[in-house]
């Protein structure tokens, strides 16, 4: 069983993904900041219980002797068109606060993700007696 | 990497945000840049426009500077006959840009260009973070 398998590894891969696709959103929001008619979205809130359907990408097989070599994609986090504070005359509705708060939270959502992975790796470690 | 990506995105803001700055320069600079001829125009306010657009390469929205417009506002007037740009009846035509309003651009500029900063380091932390797992 590879490490990546184990529940809770595979969980917090999940995890650290979505934080990685959300401030990849929440970048494109800073960054159109000043576009005209330009409206901020946000990843759907993270549920570890429902995982995210993942691009199953399967190799297209001529004959039935063939191995069905098949692997999974990225997984795709839906995107969440959420309403906001306020929409400026020029149609944009960014604000820079809330954005400013999203990456700092996502960023500390990340780093605890990363630390528990961390301690998962020392009880490995410890189970293994390697210390 | 998706943060590479995410440091792509806030670069093309830095990238738009500073060409917005020069615009402002630009402005602030002939603020005084009278015609050359009598009765002539005078140098005319540039206004920078973004657009969102999707970068194929990059797969993401990323931001540019649009096409620079001119400031189609009348030019501010100033009788001063013995001016070489005067006109017959004496008056000046002044670049119609007030320096509050690009005083207030340049703030706002400023602060975007300030949060691109910012989204570049927090994502630089936790590529730092990630490569600390390596270090358990």
């Amino acid at each position: 069983m590879p490490i990546s398998e184990i529940p809770i590894f595979s969980m917090l891969r999940t995890r650290m993904q979505w934080h990685q696709e959300r401030q990849q959103v929440l970048a494109e929001n800073v960054s159109n900041a000043n576009t005209p008619n330009f409206r901020p979205r946000d990843l759907a809130p993270f549920d570890a219980t429902r995982p995210p359907p993942a691009a199953a990408l399967t190799v297209a097989r001529t004959s039935p002797a063939h191995l069905a070599g098949s692997t999974t994609g990225p997984v795709q986090f839906q995107v969440d068109r959420g309403g906001s504070f306020e929409i400026r005359p020029a149609g944009n509705g960014v604000s820079l606060e809330d954005e400013m708060l999203k990456v700092a939270a996502n960023q500390m959502e990340y780093q605890a993700a990363t630390a528990l992975y961390t301690r998962g790796l020392g009880l490995i470690k410890t189970a293994l007696g390697k210390r | 990497m998706d943060f590479a990506k995410s440091i792509a995105i806030a670069a093309s803001g830095l990238r738009a945000q500073a060409g917005r700055m020069r615009i402002i320069s630009e402005n602030i600079a002939n603020s005084d840049s009278t015609a050359q001829t009598p009765g002539g125009d005078p140098f005319r306010r540039k206004i920078a426009t973004f657009t969102s657009q999707i970068d194929r390469a990059l797969d993401a929205r990323t931001v540019a500077l649009g096409p620079v417009r001119t400031d189609p506002s009348d030019f501010i007037t100033k009788y001063e006959p013995g001016h070489p740009a005067a006109d017959a009846n004496g008056n000046v035509k002044r670049p119609n840009i007030n320096p509050l309003v690009e005083m207030n651009d340049m703030r706002e500029a400023q602060r975007s260009y300030e949060a691109n900063v910012n989204v570049i380091g927090a994502t630089r932390r936790m590529i730092q973070r990630t490569l600390d797992i390596l270090k358990a």
